[in-house]
């Protein structure tokens, strides 16, 4: 018996061991990220890898460019002379929770994709490697400027470099609209609730309603919508005043009021409230949604994943009163990959990272309109991408990169719930502002006496001169 | 053997569950035990706070909201499996052609992920499109979509959905609970003339008794803490109506940013919130085996 249970308790032990060996290499490629949300995975050469080959583990959360990205990688693993491969992984959902799962459990990639809004908590994290002695002089004359502080640089270090951005627009079906009897796209938020009814009385009989939002994850909805309403009509799009240093929300109220008027209107699809942003788009290339505001990444959804046959477009987003007083915001711009600084190949890393930063590919990136270049050298001279609705997306006069504001956790429901539970069962506004403001100074205050967080009130900030 | 060598055996077989226990259980809860007095974002500095996370705690309203909500969708669960699967067990017990078929069908929600339910469910009764409201509309029962996922009636539709996922789990203890009653009882109650309902209530129900009491048990606990289809299908919306504790827990360590900006997770507000929940739970769970210990005395 004893040496049945010995045995028994060996085969326990090996079995264990060797699971937990083939799970020990973050290089292994039968190795799956911290959470199952990987959607593919792509690698060149299948060939078993050598004792002198560096496998380099690079995450992104962008799903719009993957077949491109893949064709990118594959020629890479396929002509470095260095026996470098590159093994992709694009995730869906919750991309800052795998990489903290990552990070915490030693199975950290070697390259991440970064996006300006959560760069600078990798940072104070400690996943990123800083890049400035892999600078050379070539590449500090391409980006230098284009690096922005609290957005490429932290605390002197840099860390990431600039690629493309993402314009904001309201994204229109144009059908929908000439039926309705509107000539144009809303110029100010009246005219957006107008419009937005008209479309609605005309359509809702076939189930056609004049505006939608993917309000499943409010603060995501009014980041796609307020935030590029607010930029244009001259303040910050997430409720910071960068002229007091403090958080602000009285302007996004204004804006919600009219979102408000849209719900009480009946104007709003039904069922909006658990909408994703995939449903959305997929209603509205179904020809059921008369307008919603989003990014630049539109038009390739709407030529690869939800192919549609309807006529859209991209107009500027409305302003308050119709007049634009500030520039409308480039979002996640100014970063594209960083370097963890947990991988023990950084110079096989940097090698990849700085072949995906060469003309040629940061061109055909923007060519092919995944996103829309703001290094200066490549937007001078890369074609406008031939992509249906990319005309309405492009960087023009009223668009500009804008300071970064800063990011808070505070206490209690976040700006996006608190306002969009306004919309839906109404409630004192001026009571939720104050209660906002208050909140969101207090944590901003406890940030900056952590030192996680840094703020200099700019009294003659000028959003008109971006 | 002797007792020293059964001593070393049994230790031998203990060992396995006693390590993983300690490493998967011990271990975290001190670690939130230690936590819920700190300020924590999973970086940087940890701050000792001493009780200010529960002062946070006792005012926050979404928190007592979330255990509000809690209690809703557990009893609506509980008061629509607990019934139909100890039905569909006492029918599928007895002579019915196809039972076990039928018990295979019934039973087949429970090895299908949540995840996957919960997406099935969502595109079922989304008010858009979902199936529901066009089949109604086709038979112009209704003139409007119905807001099954809204805030009226979401918290009804989860139930629905959390109950549909667990009555086959529930329908198989009762079917092992039935199977183990003598049927010398039901035909002696046959021969002194109790019909199908006399021999339920007075033989079935009675009999059940310490499985019910232990099949209640689990019903309750699963109830209280399950949030995986309610993640899936509303996030806890719209605007917090099915937010039960254990997803407002996770949103505190694991904040669904979506494509927004990112929010800090909080370690340590989030460990005094899992405290809390925990105690909630143990301590429902403890009045319900104390009040319904008289169930265990099968006569």
């Amino acid at each position: 018996m004893w040496k049945k249970a010995l045995g028994i308790g060996l085969v326990t032990v090996m079995a264990a061991s060797t699971a937990a060996c083939g799970n020990s290499n973050s290089n292994d490629k039968e190795s799956a990220p911290a959470t199952s949300t990987a959607s593919a995975t792509t690698s060149a050469s299948p060939s078993a890898p050598s004792g002198e080959k560096k496998v380099i583990a690079y995450w992104t959360d962008d799903r719009h460019d993957q077949e491109y990205i893949k064709q990118v990688i594959d020629e890479f693993n396929a002509n470095n002379t260095d026996n470098i491969e590159v093994e992709l992984t694009v995730l869906s959902e919750n991309y800052n929770q795998s990489v903290d799962i990552a990070f915490s459990s030693n199975q950290a990639p070697d390259l991440l994709r970064l996006k300006s809004a959560n760069t600078g908590t990798f940072v104070k994290k400690g996943y990123l490697a800083p890049l400035d002695e892999y600078m050379t002089d070539e590449l500090k004359a391409k980006f230098s400027s284009v690096i922005l502080n609290d957005v490429n640089v932290f605390g002197g270090k840099l860390y990431s470099l600039p690629n493309s951005g993402l314009t904001l627009r309201l994204v229109y079906n144009k059908d929908l609209f000439q039926q309705a009897g509107i000539a144009n796209p809303p110029k100010s938020l009246q005219e957006m609730v107008d419009d937005a009814k008209k479309i609605t009385e005309m359509g809702k009989k076939d189930g056609v309603y004049g505006f939608a939002l993917n309000f499943k994850n409010p603060k995501s909805a009014f980041e796609r919508s307020v935030r590029e309403i607010l930029s244009l009509s001259g303040y910050q799009g997430l409720g910071f005043d960068f002229k007091t240093g403090q958080f602000d929300f009285g302007p996004y109220s204004q804006v919600i009021e009219y979102f408000k008027q849209m719900q009480d209107d009946g104007s709003i699809i039904p069922g909006a409230e658990t909408l994703d942003i995939d449903p959305m788009r997929a209603q509205f290339a179904a020809g059921k949604i008369g307008m919603y505001l989003s990014f630049s990444t539109e038009p390739g959804v709407y030529k690869d994943q939800f192919p549609t046959t309807i006529n859209w477009g991209g107009a500027l987003a409305p302003t308050l009163d119709g007049q634009i007083k500030g520039t409308s915001e480039i979002v996640s711009a100014g970063t594209w990959l960083g370097i963890s600084d947990k991988s023990k190949n950084k110079d096989a890393a940097w090698k990849f990272m700085e072949y995906m930063h060469q003309d040629s590919i940061l061109t055909a990136y923007h060519e092919k309109g995944f996103g829309i270049s703001v290094v200066p050298s490549i937007a001078a001279k890369a074609k406008q991408p031939d992509i249906a609705g990319m005309e309405g997306f492009l960087v023009g006069e009223n668009d500009s990169l804008w300071p970064a504001a800063p990011s808070v956790t505070p206490e209690g429901a976040n700006y996006g719930d608190a306002f969009f539970k306004y919309v839906l069962s109404g409630g004192n506004l001026q009571d939720i502002t104050a209660d906002l403001n208050a909140r969101y100074n207090d944590a901003l205050s406890k940030a900056v006496a952590k030192g996680d967080v840094t703020v200099t009130p700019d009294p003659a900030f000028d959003p008109g001169k971006l | 053997m002797t007792r020293w060598g059964k001593w070393r055996e049994n230790s031998l077989f203990l060992l396995p569950s006693v390590a993983l226990t300690l490493a998967l259980g011990i271990y975290p809860l001190a670690w939130v035990l230690r936590y819920m007095f700190y300020e924590y974002a999973g970086y940087g500095q940890e701050t000792f706070i001493g009780l200010d996370n529960f002062e946070r705690l006792w005012r926050d309203d979404d928190f007592w909201a979330s255990v509000r909500n809690t209690f809703v969708f557990a009893g609506g669960k509980l008061l629509l499996t607990i019934p139909v699967s100890l039905l569909l067990a006492v029918i599928l017990n007895g002579k019915l052609r196809g039972k076990h078929v039928l018990r295979a069908v019934f039973f087949m929600p429970t090895v299908i992920s949540t995840a996957v339910i919960a997406v099935v469910f969502y595109i079922i009764f989304n008010s858009y499109n979902g199936m529901i409201n066009q089949l109604l509309l086709t038979n112009g029962a209704i003139a409007e979509p119905i807001a099954w996922l809204g805030p009226k009636f979401a918290m009804l539709t989860v139930i629905i959905v959390a109950a549909w996922g667990a009555i086959g789990n529930y329908m198989l203890l009762f079917l092992a609970g039935l199977q183990s009653i003598p049927h010398d009882l039901y035909e002696s109650a046959s021969i002194d003339g109790a019909g199908p309902a006399r021999r339920f209530w007075s033989i079935t129900v009675p009999m059940l008794g310490p499985v019910m009491q232990i099949i209640i048990m689990l019903a309750i606990i699963a109830s209280l803490k399950g949030y995986e289809s309610i993640m899936v299908m509303t996030e806890g919306g719209p605007i917090g109506k099915t937010e039960v504790m254990y997803l407002y827990l996770y949103k505190l360590l694991f904040p669904i940013a979506g494509s927004g900006t990112p929010v800090d997770q909080q370690f340590g507000y989030g460990s005094a919130v899992g405290f809390a929940t925990a105690l909630i739970v143990g301590v429902i769970t403890a009045a319900y085996y104390y009040m319904s210990r008289k169930m265990n005395k099968v006569y």
